[in-house]
């Protein structure tokens, strides 16, 4: 039976013998998780597209060494979030562009609350990179705490320190900025 | 040794955690023996990226399509298994039993249970929800000559899902009436 | 409230696709560096050949033919998963209803049968 998946790996098994060109499958398969890492690691725009075509052209140079589709998007992530995590390093701290901006780091049609939404990439900020890198994994792309382990080689225990410690900071920070929304849930 | 008593006893006080978060993801086995024997099957494996895929190719334009882009956007996988047999009883319940035993973990709440003299079918639909919205559905359906499976994973729109009615078959369910109707009306077509 | 947050946090940082002309670029990046014909090499002292010329330029050409054709089967190849995807979502959500509707109906005969039974 001919399944979408098992053509995609077809794509991904014509672009690792040599047929360069069906990289586009897997570009436009992936791009969407790539690009959201990269833009909520780095915060702005700019940086996020830079990072996204480094990405892929590094994925479309090193194609050999990725043994299958499924390795492709773990690859993708462990790539994306240590390049990001490098780039903060060596800027020191995420780019805090006006919160005007933070319309492009949510889907058009989300519901969710916007005042979070508008305080989003400020909670991010209050994280160091790998924490902000362990909770993107986590809730962006549905990752349990051993395979965000193991893309940024990391130990599990500090993996779950990540997370309890920037739930913490996150929630004490929306709390902070915006204390009605604590008066809501509570009545 | 009285502080590590004290940082244990607080450590155990630390409210669950978000790793600890049920997974509405089932792990569904290959079925490589029932598939051999099956006169027809159905596997659709979509992960986020095939359902980015699909949801390109749909055309927001036609109300079927976009209906169908409204249910699948937020979704982040639909798998299915789905096979059938020239005979009866071709296949156990041992050999769903594996996807069943999932459905016990902690946050499946099962939805509906029933089961049809008529068309000898039991389907048992479940739900996982978190924090008052549904991010994984359950369905497993026995007939005589066929067993579906069915895992959606993501957020799932009740409401969408429902509007599609009319589109693909999908028939006026009423999720309400079907939480507060009897599961069963007697012994006789109790599930264990 | 912390069971609220975590399911905002989820559902606000859903990915989110970036610009179209972005993606536009992206792609003509990525696939660009093997599509884009190879220079003709100098031959030593003979380079200005017009014979080798010729034959490097037609050699050109037909990797950019070839490069081409490759492209556009590419595409349909694209299109081909795109639409099995599509078609697959489909089939999934048939399934799914119909099944739905084997339990809608059971639930619907045991309410008429439980009517009957009470003289409804």
């Amino acid at each position: 039976m001919n399944e979408a998946s098992d053509l995609l790996d077809a794509e991904f098994a014509r672009a690792r013998s040599g047929e360069r060109t069906a990289l586009t499958a897997l570009v436009q398969a992936h791009q969407r998780s790539v690009y959201s890492l990269a833009l909520r690691m780095l915060g702005t725009r700019d940086l996020a597209e830079d990072l996204t075509q480094e990405v892929f052209m590094q994925m479309s140079a090193n194609l050999r060494g990725i043994a299958s589709n499924r390795h492709l998007g773990f690859w993708l992530h462990q790539v994306t979030s240590h390049r990001a995590i490098d780039q903060l390093r060596r800027r020191s701290r995420l780019p805090m562009a006006s919160l005007e901006d933070g319309a492009e780091f949510f889907s058009a049609e989300d519901q969710t609350d916007p005042l979070l939404q508008r305080h989003l990439r400020a909670l991010l900020a209050h994280l160091s990179p790998p924490a902000r890198a362990v909770l993107l994994l986590r809730y962006q792309e549905d990752l349990d705490p051993m395979d965000i382990a193991r893309t940024l080689d990391m130990p599990i225990n500090t993996v779950k320190s990540h997370l309890k410690r920037s739930l913490e900071i996150m929630r004490a920070e929306s709390t902070r900025i915006s204390p009605e929304r604590c008066e809501d849930r509570s009545t | 040794m009285r502080k590590f008593a004290l940082t244990m006893f607080i450590a155990l006080q630390v409210p669950v955690l978000a790793w600890a978060s049920p997974n509405p993801k089932l792990l569904i086995p290959e079925f490589a023996g029932l598939a051999q024997k099956a006169t027809d099957s159905v596997t659709i494996t979509l992960d986020p990226a095939l359902l980015s895929m699909a949801s390109r190719f749909l055309d927001a334009s036609d109300p079927q399509d976009a209906a169908t882009q409204e249910v699948i956007k937020g979704l982040r996988g639909i798998y299915v298994r789905s096979y059938t047999f020239d005979k009866d009883a071709a296949y156990s319940q041992a050999d769903i039993d594996a996807v069943r035993a999932q459905l016990s973990a902690p946050g499946w709440n099962r939805l509906v249970q029933t089961h049809s003299r008529k068309t000898r079918a039991d389907v048992d639909i479940y739900i996982m929800v978190d924090n008052n919205q549904a991010v994984g559905l359950a369905l497993i359906a026995s007939e005589p000559r066929q067993f579906t499976i069915v895992n959606i994973v993501g957020a799932i729109d009740l409401d969408k899902l429902h509007k599609l009615e009319g589109q693909f078959g999908v028939p006026k369910l009423d999720l309400d009436a079907a939480k507060s109707a009897p599961k069963q009306q007697d012994n006789s077509i109790l599930k264990k | 409230m912390s069971e609220d947050f975590e399911s905002e946090l989820r559902a606000a940082l859903r990915p989110v696709e970036p610009s179209a002309e972005f993606s536009r670029k992206l792609l003509a990046n990525v696939t660009a560096g093997e599509a884009a014909p190879r220079k003709p090499r100098k031959l030593g002292p003979g380079a200005g050949r017009p014979l080798v010329w010729w034959f490097t330029a037609s050699l050109a050409a037909c990797l950019i033919m070839a490069v081409g054709i490759q492209q556009h089967q590419q595409q349909q190849r694209l299109r081909q998963t795109g639409l099995e995807a599509r078609r697959e979502v489909e089939q999934a959500l048939r399934l799914t209803s119909q099944k739905l509707n084997l339990a809608f109906e059971a639930i619907k005969s045991q309410s008429t049968a439980t009517d009957e039974k009470s003289g409804v």
